[in-house]
């Protein structure tokens, strides 16, 4: 096994491997970033590297930078987490070509799934479903438009080079095609530097459902069955749970039996997953993750399977060591993600500095995060400030849990996504899992009513107390204010109160405005 | 004191008087039993009303208050009866137009209209890119283009001017 690694990530991902990592025995080398100087995953490792700036491209996605860090402090394998530079092709080819090692994917398995059109051509050649769509992809509004209609609407628009859920666009309508191409090309040439884009049917109705898998360098795979993450908007997850309510034995079975046949047909190595759709009892291949996913640790909960332990065992050469038979799925296991986010008005994108936080805890609830009180939340990273997960004996038990656990849980300075996953937690139709990926864009999310009155007293006694507290410090001129109205409101209660006396009423002459 | 505190669409009145060190609370008009500590300096915070307890998350201030309570989120803009009176009068002399703000900060992409078009409402205005996601960003009211305060390619932050509408002449 590795003596020191370095984590080529920051955030809750790098505290992850960091907390597996030290369990082991194992040394971290942490990277930081001009502004993540003080952050948890800095403070957490054995060692630190600076890599300056202030920019992803100028810190953790700069190769060079990388590897001249491991190098110097004699890391023998890099771990990528999640996002930057884990699914990048070229930095898994330049690890290894540095005789590090790769805590990940052959380069040539990323490749072959990061490009959505190899991708596809690869699994329909190892006879894994796919959803009916164009094998090429288009740059031209024409072709476009004349391959929807022999596809058939609605039609999905994804960026070839795309991931994450950016850039894709639907479209319903055929008189709407050409402006959304217009879009959804621009979009992508903008992020992605390749405005080719790719068209598919988009089905209604639909349920996002991933199969963990993990493979070993000897050609041993095994699936950790599946993560339900239906809950979604804009294609970003919120709540994600395992199993699936929808997905019997059978079904459970077939599903993880393609996806171990379509990491299979890439030569996979280490953890990945394969996002399918599902629809009507059907279900079809999406896109394959080439790396941990946030949502992990549903599968840990379940199965009781420390997913980075076995990343890095793989990685270091070892075998699994088990089959699929000795999996088995216990309980049932929910997460939320905690983004910077405004679910008032639209999940836009929130900012602020964490004032204060109350965190969850108690029996079967585990937070992921790397946040702190005085942490600044910007907009050059991930919005995720943490994930909140629970188990239960039964879905019912880890619903109840996770609702109890977001009522302890306050963010304070920033918006976050938690009143619209309580929303989602309380809804009966989440409750009896008849839910798809349109069913969190159809929530109004709102905070209940029967609390206004109480908060609206809140936030007066604080504003109160704040123009006290401003009024009493010496050097405060909002003093003068305080005192000429609390004069004035005490010779008004006065006047209430029915005292009228000579010596009251000639205060109140004196000191009213 | 009387204050105003608005949250959502609704607006409730709270009104605090200090009697012998103690505050007392009215809401709507009606008394109020509260007790309000604070537990830490940093913004938590916990009421007690009718024997039950509220622990809250106290952020900002004095005029937008941000209070997280049950795992919900609470925002309320404060005013007081004075301000109340100025902000009315603020918006009163400004019906009709307004001014389109950033609501994230983003590059401006695209412009879609020109000075002294007439736009109606939810009318796209210009593309707004932020955290690689490309937004349209609509009118909110019918109107007529007065002013463009960014053009494809400024940076903006979130509160910046983009587009300035006033109201069509009818």
């Amino acid at each position: 096994m590795f003596k020191r690694i370095l984590i080529a990530n920051r955030g809750e991902i790098a505290l992850r491997v960091i907390r597996t990592a030290r369990e082991m025995g194992i040394e971290c080398v942490a990277v930081y970033s001009e502004v993540d100087a003080r952050a948890l995953h800095t403070r957490m490792a054995h060692v630190a590297v600076r890599l300056g700036g202030k920019l992803p491209s100028e810190s953790y996605l700069d190769i060079d930078k990388i590897l001249r860090a491991a190098r110097e402090t004699g890391a023998e394998a890099i771990h990528p987490g999640y996002g930057f530079l884990s699914e990048n092709a070229e930095f898994a080819r330049r690890v290894e070509e540095e005789g590090l090692a790769w805590i990940g994917p052959p380069a040539d398995a990323i490749s072959a799934m990061g490009d959505k059109i190899v991708a596809r051509q690869k699994m329909t050649a190892a006879g894994v479903p796919c959803v009916p769509g164009l094998v090429d992809p288009v740059d031209d509004v024409a072709i476009a438009i004349e391959s929807a209609e022999s596809i058939g609407y609605p039609i999905a628009i994804k960026a070839a080079a795309g991931g994450g859920g950016k850039g894709i666009r639907i479209v319903r309508d055929p008189g709407d095609m050409e402006s959304a191409f217009r879009t959804a090309s621009g979009e992508a040439l903008a992020s992605f530097g390749d405005g080719r884009v790719y068209l598919e049917r988009y089905l209604d109705s639909s349920r996002h459902i991933e199969v963990q898998l993990m493979f070993d360098a000897h050609g041993n795979g095994v699936h950790f069955f599946e993560r339900e993450c239906s809950i979604q908007r804009r294609h970003q997850k919120l709540v994600e749970e395992a199993p699936s309510v929808v997905l019997d034995d059978a079904a459970r079975a077939e599903m993880g039996r393609v996806a171990v046949q379509a990491g299979e047909a890439v030569g996979y190595r280490g953890a990945g997953t394969v996002e399918f759709l599902w629809s009507g009892g059907e279900f079809f291949f999406l896109e394959m993750n080439t790396r941990l996913q946030v949502e992990h640790p549903v599968t840990e909960m379940i199965t009781g399977v420390d997913l980075v332990r076995e990343q890095l065992r793989v990685a270091a050469g070892e075998p699994l060591g088990y089959g699929q038979d000795a999996l088995s799925i216990n309980g049932h296991s929910i997460e939320v993600r905690v983004n910077a986010e405004n679910p008032f008005n639209g999940f836009l994108p929130a900012t602020g500095t964490l004032e204060n936080l109350r965190m969850p805890g108690g029996p079967w609830v585990r937070l992921d995060a790397a946040m702190y009180r005085g942490l600044e939340v910007a907009l050059e990273y991930d919005p995720m400030l943490a994930k909140l997960i629970v188990w239960g004996a039964t879905r019912d038990e880890a619903i109840a849990r996770m609702i109890r656990a977001i009522e302890e849980m306050n963010v304070g300075g920033v918006h976050t996504g938690l009143p619209a996953a309580l929303q989602v937690l309380m809804h009966d139709r989440f409750r009896s899992g008849d839910f798809d990926t349109q069913f969190l864009e159809s929530l109004e999310i709102r905070s209940p009513e029967k609390f206004e009155g109480l908060v609206a007293v809140a936030a007066a006694i604080h504003r109160h107390l704040g123009a006290r507290r401003r009024a009493l410090s010496p050097s405060d001129a909002a003093r003068g204010g305080w005192l000429a109205r609390s004069r004035a409101e005490t010779s008004d209660h006065v006047q209430r109160a029915g005292v009228h006396n000579a010596a009251a009423g000639s205060a109140n002459g004196e000191m009213t405005r | 004191m009387k204050t105003f505190v608005e949250i959502g669409d609704r607006t409730r009145e709270v009104e605090i008087t200090e009697r012998l060190g103690r505050l007392v609370v009215h809401l709507d008009g009606e008394p109020c039993d509260v007790e309000y500590a604070e537990v830490d300096g940093y913004g938590q915070a916990v009421l007690l009303h009718e024997g039950q307890s509220y622990a809250m998350s106290i952020a900002g201030g004095p005029h937008e208050i941000a209070i997280t309570l049950a795992g919900y989120r609470y925002d309320c803009v404060l005013e007081d009866e004075r301000e109340r009176a100025a902000n009315l009068a603020a918006k009163a002399s400004n019906r009709g137009g307004g001014v389109v703000k950033a609501v994230m900060p983003g590059v401006v992409v695209e412009v879609l209209v020109e000075p002294g078009q007439a736009v109606e409402e939810g009318q796209p205005l210009l593309i707004l890119e932020a955290m690689k996601m490309q937004n349209e960003i609509a009118a909110p009211g019918t109107g007529v283009v007065k002013a463009l305060h960014a053009e494809a390619g400024t940076a903006v932050a979130s509160g910046d001017k983009l587009i300035t509408l006033v109201a069509p002449e009818s």
